[in-house]
Parts: structure tokens; C-alpha cells; sequence
């Protein structure tokens, strides 16, 4: 605490750590929010899809030694495949089905990866090495970082932007964002909206298996990674407002600020402060800083 | 499917009788984690548990009588461990629980055990309550406990001669009692330490930036800590770039110096760690050791085996030795046995306190280095130092 009043440069170090933190949450949440924003399915396997990206990362950059960005590559293939099979198979059964019945199907999910995750690659704790590249500190001038972290805090703006041109300024965002507002009108002019559907459904899940490979040398793969990391897209899509990029994007960097600084101010106390702005969110502003009332009859 | 099940277990039930196994036989309920974040240890616990069971039955049983095993799976939840616990009593009428994984657990375990008056022989948590606040005459300890091992770090600490400490916990009941033994082990060993910073992470946490970056700040020396498993492997890939482990001296509980985490980690595996760990697959100070780990890596498949089935194996032994003892499976004849008995063990001879039902269960401590030759970390020296307190 002292140490926030009297030295910038550990205050600096906070900040950077924050963002690096929010920025690979975003990924992951963003991914998410998508989904949901469109297909209007909360999927809890979201997270065992971020474990299944880290556990692929092992396989190719620490045990097939193919690198880095080749495991970062094929995270996001493995993912998109994995949700071909999952939309294709399972879910668009379930559009117009009760949102109970989608959560009880993505909760099965959850159980069915984390044993196959368990079949494939065993319940060790894994270790996979940062890229050789980002395996130090850079010279900020007045301290060093992590590079890696610098890596994720840049990494993650760039994908933001990348999603947000493609929704806002493509032919293609406007049909997705049509297809949140009224998909039987899209589907009555003539619009292929399952091929949206799998579309959105195939970003999104390859954004958590992104998330998950670039967290692996931070995080290490193993069994039940997965519920840690919902929770914590959870709080920050509802921070931010479900279905919303920019709400992912704030979210996410909120929770890193609240958590790194939390930890500070109140070291035996991490995790009471997310919480206490998600209770704070839920109670003032349920549809998040982001998002839109539901309205009625919906 | 039920009644498959009934033909099969009928069918092994007259198989048994034939060939003239007893028929009152020795039922244990183990309870391990086999899935979650918990199968890590759960799944190796069980080829310890199974090779004792194996070992014992190959050789006669206990009196002629067998011993079978009951497994549930304990998700690393106390109260699916409580419930598994209650099932195993009162459904499959086991005579003795044994296992436990995770402080949390254990306590868990025990409540049921003291409840349904069953004995419970602990063979990893570590929290300090179970042999104090919460003991009761059925349950028992074979593993270490936390006073043990904040007192063995005491003494590490005054023997490296540091001076200002940090201390990083999980927040539950195992880090909270761990700091609690390190603080009374400094009193008796290191009075002059200045305890500078008590930072605490939820169990399962991920992220341990902001608690390196604040003890980079304090100037420490010496990082005492209980990050196991997972824990520490994230805590070290995140406090490798900021370059904690020049600066300080890293000295931690939680067995993060067994080789599930050596050998997973390979050259990631930071500098100045000194750990402790109950068992070490190349280390045969114990004679007895080098067939136990012979056998272990012919069952698992590997050359280099894990720590955790020696724990499970000593649990089983404990069992089988009081049941000889006692000629019963009585749990208060069962009780009478196990105080004050004792065995060897391929890590040592391990005798349980009549008072406190402990078992004085001691753990290799060193600092981890490299070796010439492989691409993973070893102790070196290897030092016992035996669970007593002065």
C-alpha cells in the first residue's frame, strides 16, 4: 500500500500488469460475448475451450517443438474445428429451445472435454516454455517488464480492433448485427443465417483456444483450468453488458485493474473487490456498462 | 446395467470363495481426487494405494483375510468428499476410510469419520487442526502436517541467513496454518527474521503478478511459501522475466520440489528453490526404497516415478498392520492398534503418537539444482529433517 503512494514506478508496474492481465482475459471474453451476442447461447464450455487451446499449445510448441506461433495458429484451427463439430452437431438443435436446455447442453460439454482433455493429455500440471524471443525483460527506461506481458497487452488491442472493423465496417458485421436484432427478417430476405450463426460460433470459439495458447506459458495447462477462467469471463462480460465487444474490451480491463490493485491495497483480500462491482453492476445496471435492456416479452 | 453388475460381483464373490479367499475380508473406502484439477495427485495416490493393496494380498492378506478397495472420487470438494465418505459407510460398509486430498478434505473426512465412529487415516492433508482442535479418536495421521513443515523451513531460513522474508499463501486452510507454522518455527530458530509482507492468492489462482511485483518491492531476501502444484508452476513462469529468483532465496512447502513438478518444469524450473518432498524416485537413502520404486515404475510405465503413491502405500500399510495387530476390524480395537504403532516404510520407519495421532513424518528438504546429463532439476543435498519440534 505505501509502496502506491511513494514509488510511480511500482504504480507503473501495477498498471502494466493490469492490462496485461485484462488484455488476455479479453480474448477470451470477447469470444464469448460474441456468441452470445448472436447466437444467443451462454456456453459454459467456453472456458474448456481456452483449456483445450492451452493443451494444444503444449502439444505443439513444448512437445513437437513446431513454435510459438505455429501453436498459436493451431489453437485457433483446433478450436474452430472443435465448434464446427459442436454447432453443427448439437446446438443449432437447440436455437429455439429454452435457455435452460442450452445451458444444461454447454454444461455437458464442459464435463465431456475436461475428460477428453484428461484422455489426451493426463492430469499433470504442464509447463510450457515462453517463445525464446519473449523469454526476458524489455528496458521501459525507468524499469523492466516482462516482454511477454507486453506482448498480451499489445496482442489484445489489436485483436479488439480487428473484431470491431469486421462488425462495424464489413457487409458481413452489418448482416451479424442485423442477425442479433431480428433473424427472421434477415432469414425472410434471403440471408444465409446459419452460415452467420456458424460463422460467429467459429470466431468466437477460436478465440478462447487464442486465449488459451497464449496464456499457456503463464498459466499451466491442467485438469479444471477451465472453471477458473469462465468465472472470470463471466464477471467481465456481465461488467462490461453481455453481447457487447466494448463492453469485453472495459470489462476486461476493469477486472485487471480491480484485481491487480485489490491485491495491493488489501493483500489478503484479492478477489472481494470483482465481485463486489459485479454485485454493484447486477444491482444498478444489470444489462452491464455496455450492453442494452432486454426488452420485454424477449 | 444393475443387474449385470450384481451377476459380475456374484460371479467374482464365487470366484473368491473358490479359491479359498476368507470371506469376512478387510473393505477400505478411499477417497482420492481422480478428476479436476485434483487428479494430479489423485491419480497417482491410487497406484500407491493399489500396489500396497497388491502387495499385501499377493502375500496371504491380513491373517488370511483380503483386503478390497472401495475408490470415490473426492473432486478436491469437501463435500463431496463428506457425502462420498457417508456412501462408502453406509452403502458399501467399509471398515476404515483412508485418503484425503487437500486440507479442506480432510477436515471433511474426518467429521464423518468422527461422526460414524469409522476410523480415517489421513495420508496427505497437512492442516495442523486434524491432530489438534479437530482430532478425535478415530482419525489418524501418516502424512506431515504443517507445523512440521513450517518449523523444517525455519530452519532453512536460519541457515541461509537471511533477514528479511516475504511470505505468499493460498488463501484456505492448509496456507493460513503453514504461516502460522513458519511464524512459530522463525520464533524458534530465526528470531531476528523481519517478517516484511504476508501476501495471500486464492486457491486455484492464476495470476501472482501483483504479489510478485509487491515483493520485488520490499527488498526481501527470502520468499517463504505453500504454492503447490499448478500454483508454484505459474507462480515461477510469471516471477522468471521480472527476475524475482536472483534476488531472493525461494523456500517453500507444498512438495514442489517432487518430480511431477522437476521433471514437468525441465529447464524452467527457476534457480534458488529449496523444497521438500516426502519421497524422490532416485534418492535410496532407505534401503527398502530402491524395490518400492522398482515396483512403482513397473506399474506406472515410467523410469521416473511420482511422490504421491509412497503416501497412499504408507496409508495401506498403516491399515493392514493394525488389522493384524488387532485381529478385528473393529474401529475401536482398530484405534487401540494403531496408537503408538509402527512400521517401515521405503522412506523410514514412521511410528503414530498415542496422544496425537500423528505419525512423525518427516520430509527431504534441499535446494534444487541441475544436473549433469538430464534436463530436469534434482535435490542435491538431500537432508531429512525429522518431524519433531524442540
Amino acid at each position: 500500500m505505501d509502496m502506491l503512494l511513494s514509488n510511480p514506478t511500482f504504480v507503473l508496474i501495477q498498471v502494466l500488469n493490469s492490462i496485461s492481465l485484462g488484455m488476455n482475459l479479453f480474448i477470451i471474453a470477447a469470444g464469448l460475448s460474441l456468441i452470445f451476442g448472436v447466437l444467443r447461447v451462454i456456453n459454459f464450455a467456453h472456458g474448456a475451450f481456452y483449456m483445450f487451446g492451452a493443451y494444444i499449445m503444449f502439444t505443439v510448441a513444448q512437445e513437437a517443438e513446431l513454435g510459438f506461433v505455429t501453436g498459436v495458429v493451431a489453437a485457433a484451427a483446433g478450436l474452430a474445428a472443435i465448434a464446427v463439430i459442436v454447432e453443427r452437431g448439437l446446438f443449432r438443435w437447440l436455437y429455439d429451445k429454452e435457455h435452460l436446455m442450452q445451458l444444461l447442453l454447454t454444461f455437458a460439454i464442459v464435463l465431456l472435454m475436461g475428460d477428453i482433455a484428461k484422455i489426451l493429455w493426463g492430469t499433470d500440471q504442464l509447463s510450457v516454455s515462453y517463445p525464446d524471443a519473449l523469454r526476458g525483460a524489455t528496458d521501459l527506461g525507468v524499469t523492466f517488464y516482462p516482454s511477454y506481458r507486453l506482448m498480451l497487452a499489445v496482442i489484445g488491442p489489436l485483436i479488439f480492433l480487428g473484431l470491431w472493423l469486421l462488425i462495424e465496417r464489413t457487409r458481413w458485421g452489418r448482416l451479424t448485427r442485423a442477425a442479433t436484432q431480428d433473424m427472421e427478417m434477415l432469414s425472410a430476405l434471403g440471408i444465409n443465417v446459419p452460415m452467420i450463426y456458424i460463422v460467429i460460433f467459429v470466431i468466437g470459439s477460436a478465440l478462447a483456444g487464442v486465449g488459451g495458447a497464449l496464456a499457456a506459458p503463464i498459466n499451466s495447462p491442467t485438469p479444471g483450468m477451465d472453471a477458473t477462467i469462465i468465472v472470470e469471463c463471466f464477471v467481465i462480460v456481465i461488467i462490461g453488458g453481455l453481447g457487447s465487444l466494448w463492453g469485453s474490451f472495459v470489462g476486461a480491463l476493469i477486472y485487471g485493474f480491480v484485481f491487480n490493485f485489490g491485491s495491493v491495497i488489501v493483500p489478503n483480500w484479492q478477489d472481494v473487490f470483482a465481485f463486489l462491482l459485479l454485485m454493484a453492476v447486477l444491482l444498478v445496471r444489470p444489462w452491464g456498462l455496455y450492453g442494452k435492456p432486454e426488452r420485454e416479452g424477449h | 446395467m444393475t443387474s449385470t453388475t450384481r451377476i459380475t460381483a456374484a460371479a467374482a464373490a464365487l470366484l473368491a470363495g473358490s479359491i479359498g479367499a476368507a470371506q469376512a475380508d478387510i473393505k477400505i473406502g478411499v477417497l482420492y481426487p481422480t478428476s479436476g484439477t485434483g487428479a494430479v495427485y489423485g491419480v497417482p495416490a491410487m497406484q500407491g494405494h493399489d500396489m500396497a493393496v497388491d502387495e499385501i494380498n499377493g502375500g496371504g492378506g491380513v491373517g488370511g483375510e483380503m483386503l478390497v478397495t472401495f475408490a470415490r472420487d473426492t473432486k478436491l470438494k469437501p463435500a463431496a468428499a463428506a457425502a462420498a465418505a457417508k456412501e462408502l459407510i453406509t452403502k458399501d460398509n467399509v471398515d476404515v476410510l483412508v485418503g484425503g486430498l487437500s486440507s479442506a478434505v480432510g477436515l471433511a473426512i474426518s467429521e464423518v469419520a468422527r461422526q460414524e465412529g469409522v476410523i480415517y487415516i489421513a495420508t496427505i492433508p497437512k492442516t495442523i487442526q486434524m491432530t489438534t482442535t479437530k482430532l478425535h479418536k478415530h482419525v489418524f495421521r501418516t502424512s506431515s502436517h504443517t507445523d512440521f513443515e513450517g518449523d523444517a523451513m525455519a530452519q532453512i531460513v536460519a541457515q541461509l541467513g537471511k533477514t528479511k522474508l516475504c511470505d505468499i499463501q493460498l488463501d484456505y486452510a492448509y496456507g493460513h496454518d503453514l504461516a502460522a507454522g513458519i511464524e512459530k518455527g522463525l520464533k524458534r530458530h530465526a528470531p531476528n527474521v523481519e517478517k516484511v509482507i504476508d501476501l495471500r492468492s486464492k486457491l486455484g489462482a492464476t495470476d501472482y503478478n501483483a504479489q510478485i511485483t509487491q515483493i520485488l518491492g520490499t527488498g526481501c531476501d527470502v520468499v517463504t511459501s505453500g504454492l503447490w502444484g499448478s500454483h508454484f508452476v505459474n507462480f515461477a513462469q510469471q516471477a522468471q522475466p521480472f527476475g524475482l529468483f536472483d534476488q531472493v532465496v525461494y523456500i517453500s512447502g507444498g512438495e514442489i520440489a517432487s518430480h511431477e513438478i522437476a521433471g514437468r518444469m525441465g529447464k524452467d524450473y527457476p534457480d534458488n528453490v529449496w523444497s521438500n518432498t516426502y519421497e524422490l524416485w532416485y534418492d535410496h537413502t532407505v534401503p527398502a526404497h530402491e524395490k518400492f520404486q522398482a515396483d512403482l515404475a513397473a506399474r506406472a510405465g515410467t523410469k521416473e516415478t511420482a511422490m504421491w503413491p509412497v503416501l497412499a502405500y504408507i496409508g495401506v500399510k498403516f491399515i493392514a498392520a493394525a488389522a493384524e495387530k488387532a485381529g478385528s476390524t473393529d474401529a475401536d480395537e482398530l484405534a487401540a492398534a494403531l496408537e503408538g504403532m509402527s512400521i517401515d516404510t521405503p522412506v523410514g520407519p514412521r511410528t503414530i503418537d498415542p496422544e496425537t495421532h500423528q505419525a512423525d513424518t518427516g520430509q527431504f528438504w534441499g535446494p534444487m539444482v541441475r544436473k549433469e546429463g538430464v534436463d530436469y532439476r534434482v535435490m542435491n543435498p538431500v537432508t531429512y529433517i525429522p518431524a519433531k519440534i524442540d
